[in-house]
């Protein structure tokens, strides 16, 4: 071996020392990044089971006095306990949105499937959704599905999505525009239901696409921002979608609408 | 004396905001935070109605009812309360006997009618 070759060898003994540290140190970096993303489910699931508690009861009692069970209101009473309870509301369904988020992060979800309608379910999403669209003169059509096959899936999680896709619509879509719901069916054979909600909304940037699907994610994450919330559902969408072996997108420009699409299953596996 | 109502539950907050509601509905209240608590007076005075909450610092709440089961002294019907709508708790309150699984927090009218039902 002759001098060069020597030194040629000890360099490259010398690099493969330094790559393996490095390696180690990436290594425990995940480590640590591992159980602190552990740690933060876990101080998100105790907070939101602690601030849930003392919000249950707050809202048990203003239902208590909402129904006169301890004496008459007048009108300006009324209506006070009644802004107690819609932001008591609020504030739980935000919460139960984070306890969801904690679930499906760290897989403690599990799907319960039956064979069910698709249609009949937007159905039922659209007119719990009734009232919060007619406050902005919005409608909700379902654009077709009378055709359509039932569908086995976790129905519970299915609503959840599509109640977070409507609320989502109805949330950014200005006074008097239009929400929408269609299906069709794609796949070689046909064998995933594709479902479309589509809004007349101010639309989302392409920058933007990936970005919402993601937790916490906000696209306007200013404290003055006008709609406020968890920036979780759609993390949560994408997840309860995926758990079902589908897809979620969003087709969408800025000012002109947005249209969110989510596909699953229409049959059980074959195994 | 109305029927005699034992709340299981851990929160003073939610024992004090049932104590008024049921109090007032015309209930016999008791309440009890822990299943040793829950067992003790679940026996002394047999219960129509036992509200019951899942999570409890001494163990899970459907513990009591079989406790209370041995000691022949079960309520006449149990109705589950659980912060979290899923369907494995689900099933295994209604395996254990409760009449019922509802999530925290019950809309009140929608509790004192399913405690009228299930009792009459």
């Amino acid at each position: 071996m002759t001098m060069a070759d020597e030194e040629a060898a000890s360099l490259l003994r010398k690099r493969v020392v330094s790559l393996e540290q490095i390696s180690e140190e990436a290594q425990r970096t995940i480590d640590e990044l591992r159980s602190r993303d552990e740690l933060k489910t876990q101080f998100l699931s105790n907070i939101s089971h602690d601030l849930r508690t003392p919000l249950a009861a707050i809202i048990t009692h203003a239902e208590i006095l909402r129904d006169g069970m301890l004496g008459e209101l007048n009108t300006k009473q009324r209506d006070s306990i009644g802004g107690i309870l819609s932001g008591g509301h609020q504030l739980l369904d935000m919460i139960d949105e984070i306890l969801t988020y904690v679930r499906t992060a760290s897989d403690q979800i599990t799907l319960v499937r039956t064979h069910f309608s698709l249609p009949e379910l937007v159905d039922q999403v659209r007119v719990l959704n009734h009232a919060l669209a007619a406050r902005k003169h919005l409608t909700i059509e379902r654009l077709n599905g009378d055709d359509m096959p039932s569908i086995y899936a976790d129905r519970d999680k299915v609503k959840h999505v599509l109640g977070n896709l409507i609320g989502n619509a109805i949330k950014f879509t200005n006074d008097g525009g239009r929400i929408w719901i269609s299906f069709s069916r794609v796949g070689a054979d046909g064998e995933m239901a594709r479902v479309e909600v589509g809004d007349t909304g101010r639309g989302i940037a392409r920058n933007h696409h990936e970005l919402i699907f993601r937790e916490f994610a906000q696209v306007d994450a200013s404290p003055s921002r006008p709609h406020h919330g968890t920036g979780l559902g759609l993390a949560i969408a994408r997840k309860l979608v995926e758990l079902h072996a589908g897809t979620i997108w969003v087709e969408s420009e800025l000012g002109k609408g947005s249209r969110f699409f989510f596909t699953l299953p229409l049959y059980p596996a074959a195994d | 004396m109305g029927a005699r109502i034992l709340i299981v539950e851990d929160s003073p907050l939610i024992v004090d905001a049932f104590r008024v509601l049921f109090t007032d509905a015309g209930y016999d209240v008791d309440a009890a935070e822990t299943v040793a608590e829950a067992v003790e007076r679940g026996t002394k005075t047999r219960a129509d109605v036992m509200l019951l909450d899942l999570t409890l610092p001494d163990g899970n709440g459907l513990d009591i009812m079989q406790a209370l089961k041995e000691r022949d002294s079960l309520p006449r019907v149990t109705l589950a309360m659980t912060g979290h709508n899923d369907a494995a708790s689900r099933r295994s309150c209604m395996d254990a006997g409760c009449a019922d699984v509802l999530l925290k927090p019950v809309p009140i009218v929608e509790l004192l009618r399913k405690i009228e039902s299930h009792l009459a």
